[in-house]
């Protein structure tokens, strides 16, 4: 096997790792139990509304996009918290540390394991979310269709377009590929967090706040900034915070997707770019972390 | 078997050398630190089984750390085959068990070996015929389905021995590898630690059971506080000067009276005569084997 000429990188140990953890996660009831409870909540929103279709339809994305964006973030943070400390913890880390791994490999892999298990999650809430809007929307077709059978057929038609338009737009893939991203960047920071906390519950509980001053840190520093008596002391604070702390609130297409305004592509690809680079930055602080880190 | 790093003077260069090794742990929030390992210098040759002993806290596990990489020395450095220890290229040709490991319990025992196999870089075909023959030398063919969380600890013990030696590494480092594990588990593991030596491989374990270091180990070294107090080869460390023993099996009173004679005749002494008596643990095998065959029979 040793042939003197080790590989920094190799793909195949990368999905070995990420492979494992997956496997493990999917072998957790607590994430049936999270994916259930989404999906139920997702389910339901259809017996929510009892108001005109456009409010129907509205209400309907709006409860759909909302479970899916709280599940993924909060299973990001659960299953990224434990890898770590529970490794460690069992001595699991020491065995596959004294293999030919790198530890850029095994946190790389733990990361991929999760991101693996977001994009399955995400897919099963999407199509159920889908569903449950094409079901909603043929109804309301039909409904429309027999309310008005009797008015002339280009009235008609554009009653339907409006079912339509109101059900589905392309714009519910942007809401959910943003919804994947915010998933990823969190997951990226928790794993690099526990590389220093000595415990999941420890690590959970700073992903709850960092949560919280992620949503809030544009209001924050919007307000600062303008002040005139922001100091340098303040601004340099603020800067230091805007860099470690993820902008979360510019993760929030909801609002739009529901309302069904477009997404310009650009602004698009400028949200899942930040995501790419939180996530990029943020694995790559774990691993300056672990690096050296003592096990 | 895994090719080692070859060279000028490969042949010479020990499995593993550590050279004026010291490891200092800050206490956190405080100005004092502990010292691990104080100037350690070590070398295990080639193809020998070598026991690291030593009371609990006496720096034998930080030491197997710092020799796979999992920590870093303060002073000195640790080699394996020549190579940095702190290189990943170096575990290579290593296979390790660390103390009451714990592994992936929603993995079986196949999955287990799968998932470790292919960080060696073992792949198809190459990999299922590895993961069955592993399987058998140890033993767990017939539990290969099953989780690990429904294993005992002594089966624990063979996978976490199995997964050390999947990609036949030259060097197994074994952290007190009989923990935990009945007489019986105790001796298959001491057992299948010999057959690996027989195929060449060295290995390196550390131990508080005394017994069990002197049945198989070529050299110890002593460790206490961090210090390596004694080391060498065991037969030379435990041989007893101008001493000799000998057993006879079926000899008459009268005969052994007539040894002792002859003994004191020319000058000896005879220090003790008696029965050789039989191990504790040898007892008890014997005695769990009776009773397994009486309730089979």
């Amino acid at each position: 096997m040793d042939n003197g000429s080790h590989r920094l990188f190799s793909l195949g140990r990368l999905a070995a790792i990420a492979g494992n953890t997956f496997t493990g996660l999917t072998r957790l009831k607590i994430f049936y139990v999270l994916l259930l409870f989404a999906l139920l909540l997702i389910g339901s929103s259809v017996f929510m509304a009892q108001m005109t279709f456009q409010q129907e339809f509205q209400v309907l994305k709006d409860i759909g996009l909302g479970a899916m964006s709280l599940f993924t973030s909060l299973l990001a943070i659960i299953a990224t918290a434990r890898l770590l400390p529970r490794d460690i913890e069992d001595r699991t880390a020491y065995t596959v540390l004294a293999k030919p791994v790198s530890r850029f490999e095994y946190l790389s892999g733990k990361l991929l394991g999760v991101l693996a298990l977001l994009g399955l999650s995400l897919v099963a809430m999407s199509a159920l979310f889908f569903l449950v809007l094409a079901l909603r929307e043929q109804s309301v077709l039909s409904e429309t269709s027999r309310q008005m059978s009797a008015a002339p057929a280009e009235q008609l038609a554009e009653a339907l377009r409006l079912v339509r338009a109101s059900a589905f737009n392309p714009n519910l893939f942007s809401g959910v590929a943003v919804i994947y991203a915010k998933g990823c960047l969190l997951a990226a920071l928790t794993l690099f967090v526990s590389t220093f906390a000595t415990s999941t519950i420890f690590t959970t509980i700073v992903m709850a706040f960092v949560y919280f001053i992620g949503h809030l840190q544009p209001i924050a520093r919007e307000y600062w900034l303008q002040s005139s008596a922001a100091g340098w002391f303040t601004k340099t604070f603020l800067a230091l915070v805007a860099l470690l702390f993820p902008d979360l609130q510019a993760f929030n297409l909801a609002d739009d997707v529901v309302a069904g305004n477009a997404v310009p592509a650009a602004f698009l690809s400028k949200t899942l770019a930040l995501g790419v680079f939180y996530t990029g930055f943020y694995l790559a602080l774990a691993w300056a972390a672990f690096f050296r880190k003592e096990l | 078997m895994t090719e080692l790093p070859r060279g000028s003077g490969a042949k010479a260069t020990p499995a593993v050398a550590l050279n004026g090794v010291t490891k200092i742990f800050p206490v956190p929030f405080q100005r004092r630190s502990v010292v691990a390992v104080r100037d350690l210098n070590l070398e295990v040759p080639r193809g020998e089984i070598y026991g690291l002993l030593g009371p609990n806290g006496s720096g034998k596990s930080t030491t197997l750390k710092i020799i796979l990489g999992l920590a870093t020395p303060t002073h000195g450095e640790a080699r394996i085959f020549g190579r940095e220890s702190a290189s990943v290229a170096s575990r290579e040709s290593v296979g390790f068990l660390p103390e009451s490991p714990y592994f992936y319990k929603f993995l079986t025992g196949e999955e287990t070996l799968r998932f470790y196999g292919k960080l060696c870089g073992l792949r198809g075909a190459n990999l299922r015929n590895r993961v069955d023959k592993i399987l058998a030398v140890v033993g767990l063919t017939s539990a290969r389905d099953r989780r690990l969380a429904g294993y005992s600890k002594g089966m624990l013990q063979r996978i976490g021995l199995a997964q050390a030696i999947i990609q036949e590494p030259a060097l197994l480092v074994l952290d007190e590898p009989t923990a935990g594990v009945d007489p019986a588990g105790a001796r298959e593991i001491r057992d299948l630690i010999l057959a690996l030596k027989e195929r060449g491989i060295t290995v390196l374990l550390s131990s508080h059971l005394l017994g069990q270091v002197q049945e198989i180990c070529d050299r110890v070294g002593i460790l206490a506080n961090g210090v390596l107090v004694r080391e060498g080869a065991l037969r030379d460390l435990l041989g007893v000067e101008n001493q000799t023993q000998f057993v006879v099996e079926g000899a008459s009173p009268e005969l052994l009276d007539e040894i002792e004679t002859v003994a004191r005749r020319s000058g000896a002494r005879v220090l003790e005569r008696g029965s050789p008596r039989t191990s504790l643990e040898q007892l008890f095998l014997e005695t769990t084997e009776d009773s397994e065959q009486k309730r089979d029979g």
